[in-house]
């Protein structure tokens, strides 16, 4: 058994998991946990699409 | 003037006694350290994030790091790899005692793996600092 993801989908998993990771252990309440967590899932997206389009672009 | 001095050091480090069973309870089972101190939703939470990201590594077929002396760069990468694959605890001793052998292979989804299985252990420390400054009463 095996699993053969993309690159953006392997990339997504990497950020979902350590971005519940990261908000559990940096904040004080479950709101706040929350909030942190789903602004560094979007972090990481914004960061996978931005150097995404900056390869594509600079690759020609 | 001595409780400035006080301050700037920081809190007192509490007692081993206090945070030792946690913090190692932690490091063997993800989110271990969490339940230990009653908060299980959070310890369940860093349990399943953990492991999942673990076995999406081996499913990957990441490689494993062993430990290796050499150049600057290569003790560097293989020993920081290595111990951050450690860092898993369980996850990682089972899958060694298990047989789990994979060459390092050129590829994007095992390099994924291989980072996977890194960043496990990485975020198991993190997890680890947390149960200890819970441990301490630090943090809630």
């Amino acid at each position: 058994m095996s699993m053969n993801l993309s690159h953006f989908e392997a990339a997504f998993l990497f950020a979902l998991f350590t971005s519940v990771v990261m908000g559990i252990v940096t904040k004080n309440t479950d709101r706040e946990r929350f909030q942190y967590g789903a602004y560094v899932f979007v972090c990481f997206l914004a960061a996978l699409y931005g150097i995404g389009w900056l390869m594509q672009l600079g690759h020609g | 003037m001595a409780k400035e001095s006080e301050e700037k050091k920081g809190p007192a480090m509490p007692p081993v006694s206090v945070w030792a069973p946690a913090v190692a309870l932690g490091w063997l089972i993800p989110g271990g350290g969490h339940f230990l101190l009653k908060r299980a939703g959070r310890g369940a939470l860093l349990g399943l994030s953990i492991s999942l990201m673990f076995i999406c590594g081996l499913l990957m077929r990441g490689a494993m790091f062993q430990p290796q002396s050499g150049d600057l760069l290569t003790t560097l990468i293989n020993t920081g790899g290595f111990i951050g694959d450690v860092c898993s605890g369980i996850l990682y001793l089972l899958t060694s005692w298990l047989g789990y052998t994979q060459p390092d292979m050129a590829g994007a989804v095992h390099d994924y793996g291989t980072k996977f299985l890194v960043t496990a252990g990485l975020l198991n420390v993190l997890a680890m600092v947390d149960a200890f400054e819970i441990a301490a009463g630090r943090k809630s």
